[in-house]
């Protein structure tokens, strides 16, 4: 609740001013810059302008109608009827209809869906399973199950979908996106968007002080940079996760050398230094706001109880990996350095190499502010496959217990996303988990008549 | 090995070794030279190699000066100092490094903790445990992310005046990084190789330093540890005694460096310890200068010394090839005719050339067989005249004897004319007798001169000696008997005959071997008319079969041994002193030998030696 009221308060911040100043204008393309690439899924900012879900996330954290424009559930959970919103096309004009939704969906999941079958019958779609899935309309919110038309386009690079914008080209890394005139939400203000990939913070500051990019992304471990530099700055507070994964096998299959690396971590020193003090040290899956157990869990580093726990016992050469930017490495660095300080030998290795590792570190992304299914996206993005049933908090402080007790994956921090504004952009809002929301931003610098 | 070789040799050898003397002199002090100018060029080389580490050095030390006066760094000091807060500063080391260019840079808070660290970022917070500073630079191993740890040149330098009453002053620890392209970046002089060789575990144990002493430690040498530019050193392991020796004297060392069998491939290196600022050698940096270029000079030289010498010794073996030729050519020639002399040809000479004491031996030698010759020619014809005197005398002692009878007889005739004619009858019948039988025996004298005379060529047949001697026996020892038995008892020769089991294989004429034996035989019964013991024997002498006849007559004295077999001498009354030389041209004629083993009063014996020979008779 907390953190609604602060991006609601922000966003306000920064809408109201702009809005009180002039309406918004149609018209204009915006620079955007990010570091990796726009198609990733989760964090990808092409993905959810180009394509939508069946459902979309409410800023309360429920699913809410988006192509589908109800929904019901039979069967104990185990069937769900979802019913397609009439009249959308995709962007090629085709007509959206179930069999192309069914299509998608078995494209992007094939044999790995949570779901058993899916069958489009009239202009719903029936999906069913074994087992109950009774956040399926959240799940189906998430940026892995947004609809592209199956055999159009490049399914990867340029899919075509229904949303605000189609893919125009990608070229010289900018990938340039148009407006979608027929959107079933309607037209965005902006008649474009171009995305800078794979661009570096430092050349992103530096586009954004010289008005070559209206907006760039700001990493947690900068953001306070950010303020001292007095930018625009839209953040999502607790939207990922830092959590370090750690391998139940090999050198590791010893439950008590687990705990004893989760008792080495020093929190403290990777939210203060490394993320300059905006992350939130956590020692819960998900964040103490959301659950209000977080309390109960312990995360300060005790390194006598560490080496009580190894007990003596010096594993092999321990080999750790970090998936991200610098930070990350960083991050790893230090939590090797604290396991070094714990008895352990820990070996930096990069990540994508195809040897094991016994150690990830990794950012997860919560997708919803709802417990059950932010659980259960931050187990499936870390690859465990456990089924949260419980919604209750007793329930879910029981699963999560369960798995915190493993040590396979340990909590570390909850950190921001944040992006960097410049002064043409307006009325820009962030989702859930971070990512800008391009449809309703509108430039300032757009005269009245370039409005269609 | 004759004279001329000799000479040659000996002038050959004297020539080489004086050659091989001049030679090896010039070699060893070319050598000593060379190594002289290599000591000093790689002494040079070192000295300037230490100075250009002490530029770094100074580089260095500027580098973390100029940080330490920065503006940024002075306004990190004033914000850390205000707020207390490191945590905004955990990247300004890495940034600050990459501007001046260092491998290592920490910020050091008061406290002591690092603020912010260049080689190991994620190390803020921790405690660094250096002390000191605004010192000239050191050398330290940094411990790194990896688990490893790097050598490097590194200074310690206060941010603000440490006495300016602030507190604990903030400090800067920063260096440059001692690895492949620290070396790079060294001057290095074609065919040097600079190489770094760092331990992993220097640190040594109480009892590493009670065994060894305070410097030492225990020294497991990795060739892989020893790095040059480009990568580990070829045949590192060479380098060993020599870094060994550097790590633990602490002292610089050098040495010559044998990499392969090749003496090309050695190198003069040195090995300078890299000390840390207590003392402790944390590294051994090596300078090998190449002595390729060197050796092949050498060897160049070398060679042609060689050839040089080789050359003056063939010179000087044809030189002593003639010179010996000169100095013994007449020396030869003289043993030559010496030689020819001894053969019997009196009649060599030798060139008398130049006037020096081998041409007066050359005519003194010729003088002297001119004499010889002389000497012989006067000899041979006394000899001749004295054979002839002597034949003249045997042929009137032998003729007289007959003629004596043939004249009385003659007289007796002339007297009977007067007797009756019965009576001259029978005187005349008588002396008719006389007459034929003096005659008979004249012609019987004048047969063995004339046999004498015509001896005939042997007709050699392969026989068995034994079966010669049995030839003989058969033929002899009965009439010996006989003989014996005819005058008395005492009188009895006894014959014995003593051949080998086996045959004694000779070349020999049946006939003359015969003759030549039954000669000696006969001879043996003349010499013992009171009886005694006639010995025939055969037996074999390696190449030689020998043939022994002996009696136990009265035996011969050595003036008549000597004379034995000279034609017409002879010890018996009525002989003509023809037997025995007959014997001896038989034994001549078989290629033999006969001599006489005689003593007065014990008998003689002849022996006669044949060549043996192999196989079955022909």
């Amino acid at each position: 609740m907390l953190r609604q009221t602060a991006i609601s308060c922000l966003v306000a911040a920064l809408v109201l001013p702009a809005g009180a100043r002039t309406r918004p204008h149609y018209g204009g393309t915006l620079h955007v810059e990010v570091e990796g690439d726009p198609w990733q899924r989760s964090s990808g900012l092409a993905r959810s302008l180009v394509l939508d879900g069946l459902t979309a996330m409410s800023p309360d954290g429920t699913a809410q109608p988006a192509l589908a424009v109800d929904w019901k559930s039979e069967n104990g959970n185990h069937r769900w009827q979802f019913r397609l919103r009439p009249g959308v096309h995709f962007q090629d004009g085709s007509l959206l209809n179930s069999a192309a939704v069914v299509a998608s969906l078995t494209d992007i999941c094939g044999a790995g869906c949570p779901w058993t079958a899916i069958r489009a019958i009239g202009s719903s779609v029936i999906f069913t399973s074994d087992s109950p899935l009774a956040n399926l309309p959240e799940l189906l919110a998430g940026d892995d199950y947004r609809i592209a038309l199956a055999g159009a386009g490049n399914p990867v690079t340029a899919p075509v979908g229904t949303g605000p914008f189609q893919f125009t080209a990608f070229s010289n890394g900018i990938l340039t996106l148009a407006a979608n005139e027929n959107c079933w939400q309607g037209r965005p203000f902006l008649d474009a968007i171009e995305i800078r990939a794979n661009r570096s913070i430092q050349y992103q500051w530096l586009d954004l002080s010289v008005g070559r990019a209206d907006l760039v992304e700001v990493p947690a471990e900068q953001l306070r940079q950010a303020h001292d530099q007095r930018l625009t700055v839209v953040a999502a507070s607790s939207v990922s996760l830092l959590a370090l994964a750690v391998s139940d096998s090999g050198a590791l299959a010893n439950p008590n050398l687990r705990a004893a690396i989760a008792l080495a971590i020093d929190r403290g020193a990777l939210s203060n230094v490394i993320f300059q003090k905006q992350g939130e040290i956590t020692a819960s899956l998900l964040p103490a706001e959301v659950t209000g157990y977080g309390f109960l869990l312990r995360a300060e580093r005790d390194l006598n109880k560490a080496h009580e726990l190894r007990g003596g016992v010096a594993p092999p050469l321990l080999t750790f990996a970090a998936e991200g930017g610098p930070a990350m490495q960083l991050a790893a660095q230090r939590i090797a350095l604290n396991l070094r300080d714990a008895g352990f030998n820990v070996q930096v290795v990069a990540s994508g190499a195809s040897q094991h590792v016994d150690l990830t570190l990794r950012r997860v992304a919560l997708e919803s502010i709802q417990p059950q299914p932010a659980l259960e996206s931050i187990l499936r993005a870390a690859g465990l496959a456990i089924q949260v049933s419980e919604s209750t908090p007793e329930g879910l402080y029981k699963i999560e217990r369960q798995i915190l007790d493993a040590h396979t994956l340990i909590p570390l921090l909850y950190l921001p996303r944040a992006w960097a504004l410049g002064g043409r952009a307006r009325d820009l809002r962030l989702s859930l988990e971070g990512t800008p929301q391009l449809a309703n931003v509108s430039l300032s610098d757009v005269q009245p008549e370039a409005a269609p | 090995m004759n004279l001329r070789q000799k000479l040659l040799l000996l002038l050959s050898l004297m020539v080489a070794f004086i050659v091989a003397a001049v030679a090896w002199t010039v070699l060893v002090r070319m050598r000593q030279v060379f190594e002289q100018r290599d000591q000093e060029e790689t002494a040079l080389f070192v000295s300037q190699f230490q100075r250009e580490f002490q530029h770094r050095s100074a580089e260095v030390a500027a580098a973390v000066d100029r940080i330490a006066a920065s503006e940024r760094m002075r306004s990190i000091a004033f914000q850390l100092a205000q707020s207390g807060d490191a945590s905004p500063f955990v990247t300004e080391a890495q940034a600050l490094a990459r501007d001046a260019q260092l491998d290592f840079l920490e910020i050091i808070g008061p406290d002591g903790k690092i603020v912010s660290s260049a080689q190991w970022p994620a190390r803020f917070g921790y405690f660094e445990p250096i002390a000191g500073a605004d010192e000239p630079a050191f050398l330290k191993t940094e411990d790194l992310p990896d688990g490893s740890s790097a050598l490097g040149l590194f200074a310690i330098r206060h941010v603000g005046h440490p006495e300016s009453g602030a507190g604990q002053p903030i400090r800067l620890f920063g260096g440059k990084r001692l690895d492949k392209s620290f070396l790079a970046d060294l001057p290095v002089a074609p065919g040097m190789q600079v190489a770094l060789y760092r331990h992993e575990d220097q640190s040594p144990t109480v009892a590493q330093q009670d065994h060894f002493g305070p410097y030492r430690f225990r020294f497991d040498f990795d060739p892989k540890r020893l790095i040059s530019t480009s990568g580990e050193v070829p045949h590192a392991d060479h380098y060993e005694p020599l870094i060994r020796s550097a790590f633990q004297t602490g002292q610089q060392t050098n040495s010559i460096l044998y990499l392969t069998s090749r003496r090309e491939d050695s190198v003069n290196a040195t090995a300078i310890p890299l000390k840390s600022d207590t003392g402790e050698v944390l590294a051994v940096l090596t300078v090998a200068i190449s002595r390729g270029s060197m050796v092949q000079a050498q060897q160049h030289i070398r060679a042609i010394a060689y050839g040089v010498a080789a050359g003056g010794i063939l010179i000087a073996i044809i030189a002593s090839l003639w010179i010996a030729s000169r100095v013994s050519r007449p020396i030869e020639q003289l043993a030559h005719a010496a030689e020819e002399v001894a053969g019997g040809n009196w009649e060599a000479r030798v060139p008398e050339r130049g006037h020096d004491e081998i041409s007066v031996l050359a005519r003194s030698f010729n003088h002297m067989t001119g004499e010889l010759v002389a000497q012989r020619d006067r000899l041979v014809q006394t000899e001749r005249v004295a054979a002839w005197r002597e034949l003249a005398r045997r042929l009137a002692h032998e003729l007289k004897n007959p003629l004596f009878p043939l004249q009385l007889t003659v007289e007796n005739l002339i007297r009977a004319r007067e007797l009756s004619p019965e009576e001259f009858d029978e005187v005349f019948r008588e002396s008719t007798h006389t007459l034929g039988m003096e005659i008979a025996n004249l012609k019987t004298i004048i047969g063995r001169f004339s046999d004498f005379s015509r001896m005939p060529k042997p007709q050699l047949e392969r026989i068995d000696a034994n079966e010669a001697l049995r030839r003989a026996a058969q033929l002899y020892f009965p009439a010996a008997s006989v003989a014996a038995e005819n005058s008395n008892m005492e009188s009895k020769i006894d014959c014995v005959l003593e051949v080998a089991s086996s045959p004694l294989w000779i070349d020999a004429d049946p006939e003359l071997l015969h003759r030549a034996l039954t000669n000696l035989v006969l001879n043996a019964m003349d010499a013992m008319p009171d009886g005694g013991t006639l010995t025939l024997s055969a037996k074999s002498l390696e190449d030689k079969v020998e043939i022994r006849v002996s009696d136990t007559g009265e035996g011969l004295t050595p003036e008549e041994c000597e004379r034995l077999f000279t034609p017409y001498y002879t010890t018996k009354q009525h002989g003509t002193g023809l037997g025995l030389a007959i014997v001896q041209s038989v034994v001549a004629d078989h290629n033999g030998a006969i001599a006489v083993e005689s003593s007065r009063g014990g008998g003689a014996t002849f022996v006669i030696t044949l060549p043996s020979v192999d196989g079955i008779p022909t």
